[in-house]
């Protein structure tokens, strides 16, 4: 009997146990409740609620539900945008054939390196048959500011990226006052960057006395009218007369490109030198031993034990392009025309200017997808190289 | 794990066949449309509507405003925003309901329209707000703001029938939208006027003593000035004329060739007309012939035209204290304002400028904000405001109230004289999003585009953004 009353008493064990791991259980999802209801409110639903919006033809106020029809209006239609997207493929299978080629051996090696060759041109080929239609069927003012979006982004991550990490190795050597140029260096990441957009507005002005064409003088050249240049570069510099893409961007877009390289390159520099001071001094040293000079070195440790470092911010930094909206709002002329109008801009002006709600929603949610697309393609690509030590 | 992700990839792609399935035939991208839709009456479920004729019964007559506290966006600052807070102080402290305005700045008129965009009928709407007549007719797409009319004919509340003939007739009719059933979105408050600022004393110098009435004359003495340098200009270098591309310069010197950028008859725009082209043709030949160049910075003409290197810049009348100030601390030299140079017998002034209209919130608030707008157009307080904002009184018998004042500033004397010839541009929705094209269009000719093909593009993309916008009324 008493035994019997001992096991009444004394709950199963199984019982305690599962109670208790309720118990804590409840205890971590109380801990991580907050840092989730702030990311599903902040973080994912306005991006769920502009998909909500892009199927509707919202204008001020909500209208009727639309379907695809915003997306369609931006790629003009399926065929266009399918073709694109298959000459997409083939350029990551260009992509596998290359890197493929590399581990075989050397027969094999000249066939497939010849075969990726050939994939990577019938890409462009296919590429540039779905641009063209999607651009006479589609919404040209949103897909070429996608392409000023791109030079944007390729004219100013790696020479940030260069530029920075050529100060932080500087600034990393015994050299007097070197927290001073560490500063000066970081002063523009933090100065306001519409502040420093109006100055560099007044500059590259496009009046013969402005400091850039003062600067130009003394080296006897004649004025330019950089930001209020629609031409493209290569026109300007030298002379070429190339449509569309091939042109490149314009120097107005270009003096844009000065300016996002001059705000952004301190910052890169700043963690560059926290990354310069991971990598022990020993290497140098051996490297040293072995007869390395300074650029050996340079090329052999420090680039190679930088490179989390440089793939953090090269991710980071061609995010940011792609998201960039202050400075090119503030540096756009009417006489650049579109050449300085990236995606970003050009989404803040259907929704704004053109009051139209729904259709800037796709827009947006287009542009999330490429920048989701590059930073998974580039992490592939890219990540595969870095070197963790 | 391959697996769930290819379900994910089936499911996306189930999903985004039945989406497209769910596309409907037609497309939403509206055609251009060469007409109106039919006009439509705004409704509001609280208080009826009533129309230009005046309703037997006064809907508004037992709405009761006593101790409203209400809201008003604008975007005035430094001497205006302190002028308007003694406005809104004394009406605070004056008026017989109990009523409180909250003046609040929110930005430039830019601001204060991308705030209000998103809040339309929301409760977080102010009670007044600042608004060009096509930012009103933005706002009315969604029928946000409350027709006037009503009020303004009301035999409680209302603006007495002598009171409404004493605003200038063309500012009083700017504010009813035949767009919307000539419904009035807003009351006028000041306005301003696009002018032509000339130095007076170069212009002595260089053999003339009278300012330009002419395009011709204005080609002769621009290109004259732009060889001669003012004796005492303070920098290097002159120029007979800086143009700001800007879409209401654009109508201005459309207006002096004898046209119009909006065909009101047809409702559609005419940038490519006749005067269109003749009055870009005559500017780029400015330029062509180095007489004429851009502002390339913010203000750049108040500048150059302060320190003596500018001979002639058109601008807003509202810069009159600037122009001031920047002649005086510059190169110090008398200058005055006049027409722009016309082709037509008299001449035909660009005059703009925001006025205030009442957002939809309760028949009590709506009330009280009509309350404080009655007293802020009256015209003791249309003289003090007029005074010190250096905007032009909207009401005619306030000049007799400014007489001292238009003996100290003849040019603002000169300018107020010249309101007889006022024309306007047009009220519409999207008229922003135009302007932003415009712009580029006229900057596309000074940098030698073609004028008619550019011209001509530009008025099928504003005749396109029209019609985008007014397929929204319903």
């Amino acid at each position: 009997m008493g035994a019997t009353t001992g096991v009444t008493l004394k709950p199963p064990k199984k019982k305690i146990h599962s109670l208790r791991a309720l118990q804590e259980n409840l205890t971590g999802y109380a801990f991580v409740a907050p840092a989730v209801i702030i990311i599903l409110v902040f973080g994912l639903f306005p991006i769920i609620y502009s998909v909500y919006m892009s199927l509707f033809n919202w204008r001020i106020r909500k209208g009727d539900f639309t379907g695809l029809v915003n997306y369609i209006k931006i790629f003009g239609d399926w065929g266009g945008f399918a073709i694109f997207i298959g000459g997409l493929g083939l350029l990551g299978l260009a992509y596998w054939l290359w890197t493929r080629a590399f581990k075989s051996n050397s027969n094999l090696m000249r066939i497939l390196q010849i075969g990726a060759a050939v994939v990577l041109i019938v890409a462009g080929i296919i590429m540039s048959m779905g641009w063209g239609k999607m651009i006479a069927a589609g919404d040209e003012d949103f897909l070429n500011s996608l392409i000023v979006t791109i030079f944007y982004a390729v004219g100013t991550v790696p020479l940030q990226l260069a530029i920075g990490i050529m100060f932080a190795y500087l600034l990393y050597q015994k050299i007097r006052g070197k927290e001073v140029f560490r500063m000066i260096y970081f002063l523009p990441y933090v100065t306001p960057v519409v502040t420093t957009a109006v100055v560099f507005r007044t500059i590259f002005s496009s009046r013969a006395t402005s400091l850039a064409n003062i600067l130009l003088s003394w080296f006897n050249a004649g004025p330019l009218k950089w930001l209020f240049e629609p031409k493209a570069m290569s026109e300007v510099f030298l002379g070429l007369k190339l449509d569309g893409i091939a042109a490149g961007p314009s120097l107005a877009l270009g003096t844009i490109i000065l300016f996002g390289i001059w705000s952004f390159f301190g910052y890169n520099t700043v963690i560059f030198l926290a990354g310069l001071g991971g990598i022990p001094k020993e290497l140098y040293e051996a490297a040293e031993i072995d007869g390395a000079n300074s650029w050996s070195a340079f090329k052999n440790v420090t680039i190679p034990l930088l490179s989390p470092v440089s793939f953090y911010l090269f991710l980071v930094s061609f995010i940011g392009t792609f998201k960039a909206f202050n400075h090119l709002y503030v540096m756009a002329t009417p006489n650049a025309q579109n050449t300085v109008v990236t995606a970003s801009v050009q989404i803040f002006d259907v929704f704004y200017a053109q009051n139209n709600f729904g259709y800037a929603a796709s827009q947006s949610i287009v542009l999330f997808l490429i920048i989701l697309g590059l930073t998974i393609a580039q992490n592939k690509i890219l990540g595969e190289r870095v070197f963790y030590g | 794990m391959r697996n769930k992700f290819s379900a994910m990839i089936a499911m996306l792609l189930v999903a985004v066949f039945v989406m497209t399935a769910c596309v409907p035939a037609a497309t939403t991208t509206p055609e251009p449309v060469a007409t109106l839709p039919p006009a439509v009456e705004p409704t509001k479920a609280e208080v009826p509507v009533v129309t230009e004729e005046p309703a037997p019964t006064d809907a508004w007559a037992d709405v009761d405003p006593s101790g409203q506290q209400i809201v008003f966006w604008h975007q005035h600052t430094k001497a205006r925003e302190t002028a308007l807070l003694e406005i809104v102080d004394e009406f605070n402290k004056t008026n017989e309901w109990g009523i409180t305005v909250t003046a609040e700045y929110q930005g430039s008129y830019g601001d204060i329209f991308t705030k209000m965009l998103p809040i339309l009928n929301t409760p977080d709407v102010p009670d007044l707000v600042v608004a060009y007549q096509n930012q009103a007719a933005t706002y009315q797409l969604t029928e946000g703001l409350l027709d006037l009319n009503p009020l303004v004919n009301s035999p409680k509340w209302g603006i007495s029938e002598e009171d409404q003939k004493d605003f200038f007739p063309g500012f009083w009719a700017q504010d009813v939208f035949p767009n919307f059933g000539n419904a009035r979105l807003a009351l006028p408050p000041n306005r301003s006027m696009e002018v032509m600022y000339y130095n007076s004393d170069w212009l002595k110098e260089l053999g003339y003593d009278a300012p330009p009435t002419t395009p011709e004359e204005f080609k002769e003495m621009a290109c004259k000035a732009a060889t001669t340098p003012f004796s005492k200009a303070t920098v290097e270098g002159s120029i007979g004329y800086e143009l700001s591309v800007d879409a209401s310069r654009f109508a201005s010197w459309t207006f002096a060739f004898g046209g119009d950028v909006y065909d009101y008859e047809n409702n559609s725009f005419t940038y490519n007309s006749e005067a269109g082209v003749a009055a870009m043709t005559y500017l780029k030949d400015l330029f062509d012939s180095g007489c004429a160049r851009q502002v390339t910075e913010a203000y750049g003409d108040q500048t150059d035209f302060g320190n003596g290197s500018l001979l002639f810049t058109v601008g807003s009348s509202s810069g009159l204290p600037f122009y001031a100030q920047a002649a005086s601390e510059g190169a110090n030299f008398a200058w005055s304002v006049a027409a722009i140079p016309h082709t037509t017998p008299d001449p035909v002034m660009n005059v703009y400028g925001a006025s205030v209209s009442v957002p939809n919130t309760t028949p009590e608030r709506e009330l009280a904000a009509f309350l404080f707008l009655k007293y802020y157009t009256n015209a003791e307080v249309q003289a003090k405001w007029a005074k010190v904002s250096q905007y032009f009184p909207v009401r005619a018998s306030v000049a007799d109230k400014m007489a001292g004042y238009f003996a100290a500033d003849p040019a603002y004397k000169t300018a107020f004289d010249m309101l007889a010839y006022s024309h306007f541009e047009p009220p519409v929705p999207g008229y922003d999003f135009v302007r932003d094209e415009v712009e580029a269009t006229m900057a596309a000719i000074v940098d030698g585009g073609d004028v008619v093909s550019l011209l001509d593009a530009i008025n099928v993309k504003a005749n396109e953004i029209l019609a985008d916008q007014l397929a929204q009324i319903q």
